[in-house]
């Protein structure tokens, strides 16, 4: 892990320049909020630094909502895409270990990641929801990233995360090796900072073991409660980093597309002679959080939560999933 | 190569006959127009083009690797198409998927088949597996139940194993008709006629899910150990994969995991039988 510094001028003019030969996404702050965007040049001066989560996830691009599966893909630029917190990047591992399984790779999503240049944005700050250290995962990116970012003094600070980043930031013209250490320790105590924060805003948020083992014993009550104002409208599985369910439906010709699905969506398990394990909401709102917090942990070696608390903010039924937990904790 | 290979893409294959089994259970014949071939108790997802496509465990041999045969019951939107189909057509199949039976752990041992209802289509496969290497097992026990007479499908192999060393059938009704003089009752009831050495024997359970519960519940009241007990489950078996999360049956993929379990391994999985 090296840090590389280049005065933010020099790096707004690189990125002029990066747009030309890849296709470059960077979370902006615009009239909508902040969000990752395609870069433009009139956006860099907009770029956020040091910020927390968009107000997506990373996931979509990756897993686009609706494709073709089935013919060939056209050759696209390869891609940068900046700005991205560590509750989306550990939300990737879940991805890679499903759909880089070697037992079936799925190409299009090895393609797209082989093409994907990730560099991660430390958060010096959060958001209400925010709750990843809770779940043991740091504000900032110590893997599957290939480089992470912060702005400081003046000047923006890369840290390369993996010979692919490494590899990246030595061909960007103006990026030197840092040598001043006060630069590093002065990252290292926002980070500190960050996660001191994280801990004060949820401490009383059971950790991701202990949320499994009480989401197995909850009755059936608490689900009904919570989901007494669920719509079943899917937006917590959309904006989620780690939820990938999806469907493949037919297309003339023996096609195939993949397109996005969701637990939270009625008729998700039911199977042609009309049985569906799930019919019931509250059955099908308890099946997510068992899925993320028993199920998954089991399966996996990444984490199906990763505590960015975006589907608490998407949800128009205003359900807090950490209510929910806090709950159950009592 | 695997690694390049496209995992959502069927292959074409011709369909060459079509055997009405009942008035709405039909097997397709297929020539694959590529290389195919599967284990016993695996199961592929076979397409209608354009409409959709479905589960199923072929029913036909899986050392005849020419042709596939895989028997369909008329029951939801992409089967109603299939039944439309004519020789000639084209379908598509993508797999085969999952973990099947393990034939192999079954070779000194008496093996106990108890299947209910379409589970016939699957227990056939595995039969004609079984027959292939019966010099290598003690004896093969089958016990089937249907809802009435005529819902027995593949009438001629019950004959054809009953013909066959080492091979006994019993079948029953839930609903006798008039030329019926067997028994009647659920498929369960037959575990009472069998002669079978529990310590050295395995069963396999495949059917409709509220057979294959009380089944395994039978099997273990029988003193079956956990392990011992291999059950075919079914669920939404969508990608085939390990991907799309519609078979997920607590941590398990049902299509990548299964479809083949034993008892011992789900026995902690809530709501299975569902």
């Amino acid at each position: 892990m090296s840090y590389y510094s280049i005065r933010k001028e020099e790096w707004d003019k690189i990125l002029e320049q990066l747009i030309l030969s890849y296709t470059v996404f960077a979370t902006v702050s615009n009239e909508f909020g902040q969000d990752y965007e395609l870069l433009k040049p009139a956006d860099i001066p907009h770029i956020l630094y040091n910020k927390p989560k968009p107000t997506t996830s990373l996931k979509s691009f990756f897993l686009p909502v609706k494709e073709n599966v089935t013919s060939a893909r056209d050759q696209e630029k390869p891609r940068i895409i900046m700005g991205i917190p560590n509750c989306d990047i550990e939300g990737l591992n879940l991805l890679d270990e499903i759909y880089l399984d070697k037992d079936y790779i799925d190409v299009f999503f090895k393609d797209r990641r082989d093409q994907t240049i990730l560099i991660s944005s430390d958060c010096f700050s959060t958001q209400e929801h925010c709750h990843c250290q809770s779940y043991d995962i740091k504000p900032y990116s110590t893997r599957t990233a290939d480089l992470s970012v912060v702005q400081m003094n003046g000047s923006i600070i890369f840290r390369s995360i993996n010979g692919k980043g490494e590899e990246f930031i030595k061909k960007i013209a103006g990026a030197v090796p840092v040598n001043d250490n006060s630069i590093i320790t002065g990252i290292d105590k926002k980070h500190k900072e960050t996660e001191a924060l994280l801990i004060e805003s949820n401490k009383d948020l059971p950790d991701y073991e202990t949320t499994g083992r009480l989401i197995s014993f909850a009755n059936e009550n608490i689900w009904k409660k919570y989901s007494s104002d669920c719509v079943s409208c899917g937006a917590c599985t959309t904006i989620c980093p780690t939820c990938t369910c999806f469907l493949l439906i037919d297309k003339p010709g023996f096609a195939k597309v993949k397109q996005m699905d969701a637990c939270q969506y009625p008729g998700f398990e039911r199977v042609a002679g009309g049985e569906d394990a799930l019919h019931e909401l509250p059955q099908r709102f308890r099946n997510r959080y068992m899925c993320k917090y028993l199920w998954k942990p089991r399966k996996y070696k990444s984490l199906a939560c990763t505590g960015c608390g975006r589907c608490i903010e998407a949800c128009i039924g205003k359900i807090n999933k950490n209510e929910l937990f806090r709950e159950l904790a009592k | 190569m695997l690694n390049n290979k496209n995992i959502y893409k069927p292959i074409r294959a011709k369909l060459t006959d079509i055997i009405d089994e009942s008035s709405f259970i039909k097997t397709f014949v297929l020539i694959p127009e590529e290389e195919f071939s599967f284990k016993t108790g695996q199961f592929i997802e076979l397409s209608v083009d354009g409409i959709g496509e479905a589960p199923f465990t072929p029913s036909s041999s899986p050392l005849v690797t020419e042709q596939l045969e895989v028997t369909v019951m008329k029951t939801g939107y992409v089967t109603e198409y299939m039944h439309m189909m004519k020789p000639g057509e084209y379908m598509g199949i993508r797999g085969p998927y999952g973990r099947g039976y393990p034939v192999e752990k079954f070779f000194g041992k008496e093996v106990l088949i108890l299947g209910g209802g379409c589970g016939l289509a699957p227990i056939r496969s595995l039969l004609y597996a079984l027959e292939a290497v019966k010099d290598k097992l003690v004896k093969v026990i089958l016990c089937y139940g249907s809802k009435t007479p005529a819902d027995c499908i593949y009438k001629p192999l019950f004959d054809r194993l009953n013909r066959t060393d080492k091979f006994e059938t019993y079948r029953t009704v839930d609903k006798a008709d008039e030329g019926w003089d067997g028994s009647v009752g659920v498929a369960t009831s037959l575990l009472n006629k069998i002669r079978i050495n529990i310590r050295n024997a395995i069963a396999v359970v495949c059917g409709p899910p509220i057979m294959m519960k009380f089944g395994t519940i039978r099997l273990l009241e029988m003193g079956y150990p956990e392990h011992d007990i291999y059950l075919s489950m079914e669920k939404n078996m969508s990608c085939g994969l390990g991907k799309c999360g519609h078979c997920m049956m607590g941590e398990f993929f049902v299509c990548k995991d299964g479809p083949v379990f034993t008892y011992s391994e789900l026995k902690s999985t809530p709501d299975i039988w569902k």
